[in-house]
């Protein structure tokens, strides 16, 4: 099996929590006055969310090898394509790949929502996507922390649908994370995760000395740069 | 598929199998252990598979090392062969390899290794059914029949279905086992630290669905380690009539000294699974970290055994949902929800007319909200296809609402079609006396194990004595044995007459519930609401015949749970019955009740004060409105929190008048007196009769304030401003909508319906407001939240003007239609949901296709509904090829159907690229559109 670090799966977060700025900003806040009604409401759905969703997650370190068709994780099946995802790993011995999900449990709640009232079913999804952030962000956590135990450093994370790093790699990652039957974490024929607050990303380890590119994330390489409107505003989509 | 109905295949029960051998024969009938092997997939990966490798395609190109092994397993004392064929779907295999050839390969690799028995391995497709993933119920059935019919003719002697943890999926497996193969099947789920599947199923849940399918061992399997499963396969030991497998894993894994170790050592883990068989569990094997050495000890564990522990099981009627299990004990009762039935509702009519399934979840979910443990679903109407419409509403009921359904219907076909896709174990209703009846249900209750209600009916009718209604009722518990079916699930309904009509056959109906209970030993439901069929105040009749029903010892009342006579009469039973232990329940819910003269006191004491705090005659006014109000709700049993601070409505509803009435007989004797002037000034387009609203108020404490003040009420009425500038309801219901507070602007909206007319209330107030809102979230000022709240407002004051206008019969505010669907790979749905929101309190009919749509589901709806505008969303750039697909493939076909777009990675150029023949920048612009295109 080689170096290959073995699966860690977390089946409870329990210090996953929703960034109430965040969750606001994703559905366009922008400093609009919000009366107290609203705000309570909000508050009582962020609870409920947190409350609601059974957060999971999994990932596994693998060490980099490049091959013609692109970033071979050894000891899997996965082979990263596209330039970006190579620019993103120059330079990176070894890469996490990992899987965040807010479980079925927040998925049907979500669904409920959705058919009850549609301002609810909007601020449980927003306050969803931040929760799920919050689990990636606590996943980063745990690879940082491994990276550093073996002296290596850590850049951002890069997930499918970024640049030019396709979709089609989401059913092969969560099969590589055991996905489906750790976490309930699938690919529909479209590629897209359900329970849909779920999230893939890839992340790279280099040695202490390596010069991890310093470029800081911004809107340059995305696709959305000339008409995106959270970029006007201010407030990109990465933190 | 209605195999049953279409006599395809035969009813299959679960000793309806072939059995390899006298030893597993044994196993089957719980007598004697059975020792299954440990993983596969950690001796595959220690071998060096690659982590997202399809395991299963070693079957064909390295058979000699899958042999050897199943051969070390054999060797350390394990008589099962599991198959390496976990995920060998056609869906997972895709054009790697058939079906067919990995079964061949697997199953002569088991063969190979020398085991007394070869387990075909079934695992979950991978896939979410419907309608939270995208798989259909069918295609799954598909998909595992394919591995079914390979493992049974590559010669395996049983079927594992294992890992699951969806209770549908799982039902999907079970029922391709049954029907398409006579081997015995094992079923095992995998639950997490919760002890629930990732679905919601629990390990009662699953026992009581699997067992009433009819298969031959159930248990768990993977999830957790022995000691975290033990108390899990306790729950399953203690109610599983069937033999119970517990293959566990051995902890997660780590890496010590470069070599993976999982965290139960195999002596700890063999001591846990001893004190499992010690509980009762027969069959055992292993799971993911385990290996031969672990099997070796289990084999040590059964050898000093020498028959499965004998356990004690609960018999008790069960029926489930794939989350909610109801299980009656005792004088236990549980309320079915009788609301989603079309029969006198013209709204659900409807919406089961136009496929509007939100509807009726929201009946369902009310019904769930109101204390009901089952729903009854009915799709009775001639119209429409019941078959298919029954079965839409157990999938979308089944995925947002836990509560276990009550699958309604007259007709065989349409009770296969829903039972079959439906999670849990169904209750269905009804099958009654008649023979031919009888011939045509009980299969289907006992091949996809329903409980069934029995009506005490036949050929001859309804019976009139109690001694004729119990002997159907004894020839259908009789019948329903013979088929299979236990009398734990045998319901019996002696049938609800009208006390009107047939007045002295309600003590029989009585006599014969308790006949039934005494005597058979079966469970009751009864439709309680037809007893006052024909008589007024008709609530009062149901709780006191609902009582006496519980007395004779009725066990599921058929009723409307959002009934407070209903409610309050069932949450007394279950305490007096002894279910509300400690009355619990009850003391929370009745802690602050007030007895209604009581309620009505205060109301009338609240009403004269705001009269007094306010002088001028309009505020009056809307204090004897108040007062008509809190009156007419409180007769109809609808609690009132305090007086309402301001006037909630003035407009007294017909039926509130009526009720009223009801409440104040001598409003009769009162009409006389009422002055006539006052109340017509007052309620200038009530549809109650002057009388009414006079009667009542003359009969409230501060009457003859509301008469003098009425009075005057009349003048100020005249004074009211021309629609140019507003008057103060208007105003306050632009104000409503603009700040989004929904539960004031229905009630606002009554108020100016009452002074002006609907039309008003839309052109002047609504509307408006809906383009202040819009002008706000174009300038930044509100943000989505805002605007949706708002909208929400807007809809509550939209739906009273509905109301308002279907009441006067004038023509519908439906305009359009229009059709919505997020594209093809694209999820986001926020901006779509926006815009059906406002089209729809714009008056369009929308047809909302949901997000991921496939073009050809765009263009059925435009064909089925003669669709000229159509709106996509997409907001990935991804997905705006798909966006352009759509498109083109509309205007190709219908070259008369407009499109607009919007999401937030278009742009006008963007929209022109795509094709589209609109863009809109966000909701109030698609509104535009549409009222432009269709001139309203």
């Amino acid at each position: 099996m080689g170096p290959t670090e073995q699966l860690h799966i977390e089946r409870t977060v329990p210090d996953a929590r929703v960034d109430r700025a965040e969750a606001l900003r994703y559905i366009g806040y922008a400093g609009q006055q919000i009366d107290d009604v609203l705000s309570a409401r909000f508050d009582r759905v962020i609870e409920h969310c947190e409350q609601v969703a059974s957060p999971s997650y999994a990932y596994r370190i693998m060490p980099l090898e490049r091959t013609d068709e692109g970033m071979h994780l050894v000891g899997s099946t996965l082979t990263l394509t596209g330039s970006d995802i190579a620019r993103h790993l120059d330079g990176a011995s070894a890469c996490g790949v990992l899987v965040c999900t807010l479980g079925l449990s927040y998925e049907r709640e979500l669904q409920q929502l959705n058919r009850r009232n549609e301002l609810d079913g909007l601020l449980f999804g927003t306050a969803g996507s931040s929760l799920v952030e919050s689990v990636a962000d606590i996943c980063e956590t745990a690879i940082v922390a491994k990276a550093a135990a073996a002296g290596l450093r850590t850049n951002t994370r890069f997930s499918p649908g970024y640049g030019d790093l396709p979709l089609t790699l989401q059913p092969l990652i969560l099969d590589v994370l055991d996905a489906p039957r750790r976490l309930g974490v699938i690919a529909n024929d479209s590629n897209l995760l359900i329970p849909t607050k779920s999230t893939t990303a890839f992340i790279g380890l280099f040695d202490s000395d390596h010069l991890v590119s310093s470029v800081k994330q911004s809107c340059a390489q995305c696709p959305c740069k000339s008409h995106c409107t959270l970029r006007k505003q201010g407030t990109p989509c990465y933190r | 598929m209605l195999p049953i109905t279409d006599g395809t295949v035969h009813t299959r029960l679960r000793n309806d199998v072939r059995i390899k051998d006298d030893r597993l024969r044994a196993v089957l009938d719980g007598t004697s252990f059975l020792l299954f092997d440990g993983a596969m997939g950690t001796m595959l990966q220690q071998r060096g598979l690659d982590a997202g490798e399809l395991p299963e395609l070693l079957c064909i190109t390295n058979p000699d090392e899958i042999t050897a092994i199943h051969r070390a397993y054999v060797e350390a004392g394990s008589l099962v062969a599991t198959t390496n064929t976990f995920g060998a779907n056609e869906l997972k295999l895709g054009n790697r390899a058939a079906v067919e050839d990995v079964f061949a390969h697997a199953v002569s690799c088991a063969r190979a290794s020398g085991a007394a028995y070869v387990a075909a391995d079934i695992g979950p497709t991978g896939a979410l059914l419907e309608p939270l993933g995208t798989l259909s119920f069918d295609r799954a059935y598909d998909l595992f029949a394919r591995e079914v019919k390979a493992a049974d003719a590559a010669g395996a002697d049983l079927f594992i279905i294992e890992t699951m943890t969806d209770l549908l999926e799982m039902k999907a497996a079970v029922l391709a086992a049954k029907e398409n193969s006579d081997l015995p099947i094992f079923a095992t789920m995998t639950f997490g630290e919760d002890g629930r599947t990732f679905l919601g199923t629990s390990p009662a849940v699953a026992v009581a669905a699997l067992d009433a399918l009819g298969v031959n061992a159930l248990g768990v399997n993977c999830s957790l380690g022995p000691d975290a499963l033990a108390p899990l396969v306790t729950e399953m030991l203690s109610v599983a009539t069937c033999p119970v497998i517990v293959q566990a894993n051995a902890g997660l894994p780590s890496i010590v000294d470069g070599r993976t170790v999982y965290s139960i050592d195999p002596q700890s883990y063999a001591q846990s699974i001893a004190r499992i068989v010690d509980a009762g569990a027969s069959i055992i094997g292993g799971c993911c970290g385990t290996d031969p050495t672990y099997i070796r000890l289990l084999a040590d564990v059964l050898e000093k055994r020498e028959t499965p522990a004998p356990r004690s099981i609960e018999q008790a009627p069960r029926l489930t949902s794939a989350q909610n299990l109801v299980e009656l004990h005792g004088r236990d009762i549980a309320v079915i929800g009788e609301r989603i039935n079309p029969t006198g509702k013209k709204k659900l009519k409807q919406a089961l007319r136009d496929k509007d399934y939100d509807y009726v979840i929201n009946m369902a979910l009310d019904q769930a909200e109101a204390g009901s443990d089952l729903l009854d679903v009915n799709a009775g109407l001639p119209e429409i296809d019941e078959g298919a419409t029954l079965i839409e509403l157990v999938k979308q009921i089944q995925s947002v609402c836990g509560l276990p359904l009550q699958i309604d219907s007259s007709d065989p076909a349409a009770v296969e079609g829903a039972v079959r896709h439906y999670a849990g174990k169904a209750l269905i209703n009804s099958v009654n006396g008649k023979a031919d009846n009888l011939a045509a249900v009980l299969p289907i209750a006992a091949h996809y194990g329903c409980a069934v209600v029995g009506l005490t009916l036949d050929e001859g009718g309804i019976p009139s004595t109690a001694e004729k209604r119990f002997a159907i009722a004894e020839r259908i518990v009789n019948e329903a044995n013979r088929y299979g079916i236990p009398r734990e699930d045998v319901y019996i309904d002696c049938l609800t007459m009208a006390a009107s009509t047939n007045q002295s056959e309600v003590i029989e109906i009585l006599r014969t519930l308790r006949m039934v209970k005494e005597h058979l030993g079966v469970r009751t439901v009864l439709g309680v609401s037809n007893i006052s069929f024909g008589l007024p105040a008709r609530e009062v009749v149901n709780s006191a015949f609902l009582a006496a029903a519980f007395a004779a010892g009725l066990d599921m009342p058929i009723l409307n749970p959002m009934n407070e006579r209903f409610a309050e009469t069932v949450a007394a039973w279950k305490l007096l019955c002894g279910q509300d232990e400690g009355a619990t329940a009850f003391v929370e819910n009745f802690s602050s009740y007030k007895p209604m003269t009581k309620r009505i006191e205060e109301t009338r004491a609240e009403a004269a004060r705001t009269a007094a705090a306010q002088a001028s005659a309009q505020a009056a006014a809307d204090v004897a409105a108040a007062a008509t109000n809190a009156a007419a709700l409180i007769a109809q049993g609808i609690p009132v929190g305090g007086a309402p601070k301001s006037a909630p409505s003035a407009v007294s509803s017909s039926l509130g008048a009526a009720a009223a009435r009801a409440f104040a007989p001598s409003a009769a004797s009162a009409q006389a007196t009422a002055p006539a002037a006052a109340a017509g000034a007052v309620f200038p387009v009530t549809n109650a009769s002057r009388g009414d609203v006079g009667a009542v108020a003359e009969n409230t404490d501060s009457a003859s304030d509301v008469s003098t003040n009425g009075a005057a009420a009349d003048s100020a009425a005249s004074d009211i401003p021309a629609s140019s500038t507003l008057d103060a309801a208007s105003t306050e219901l632009r104000e409503l909508v603009i700040s989004g507070r929904k539960g004031a602007a229905g009630e606002a909206t009554k108020r100016v319906i009452a002074a002006h007319d609907p039309l008003y209330a839309i052109n002047e107030c609504l509307i408006p407001a809906l383009d202040v809102v819009g002008d706000r979230f174009e300038a930044g000022t509100f943000f989505l939240p805002q605007l949706m709240a708002s909208a929400e407002a807007a809809k509550a004051g939209f739906d009273v003007v509905k109301s308002q206008l279907a009441s006067e019969g004038t023509t519908k505010a439906d305009k359009g239609p229009v059709a919505l669907a997020t594209v093809k790979g694209d999820i986001h749905d926020i901006g779509k949901n926006i815009v059906k929101m406002l089209l729809e309190n714009y008056g369009f009919k929308v047809y909302d296709l949901g997000r991921d749509v496939d073009p050809s589901a765009v263009l059925d709806c435009i064909r089925d509904h003669d669709v000229k505008l159509v709106g996509l969303s997409a907001l990935m750039t991804t997905t705006v090829h798909n966006m352009k697909v759509t498109i083109g493939l509309i205007h190709k076909e219908f070259p008369d159907t407009k499109v607009f777009v919007g999401g937030a990675v278009l742009n006008e150029e963007y929209a022109k690229m795509v094709g589209a023949d609109y863009y809109t920048k966000d909701a109030a612009a698609s509104a535009r559109v549409a009222t432009e295109l269709f001139g309203a």
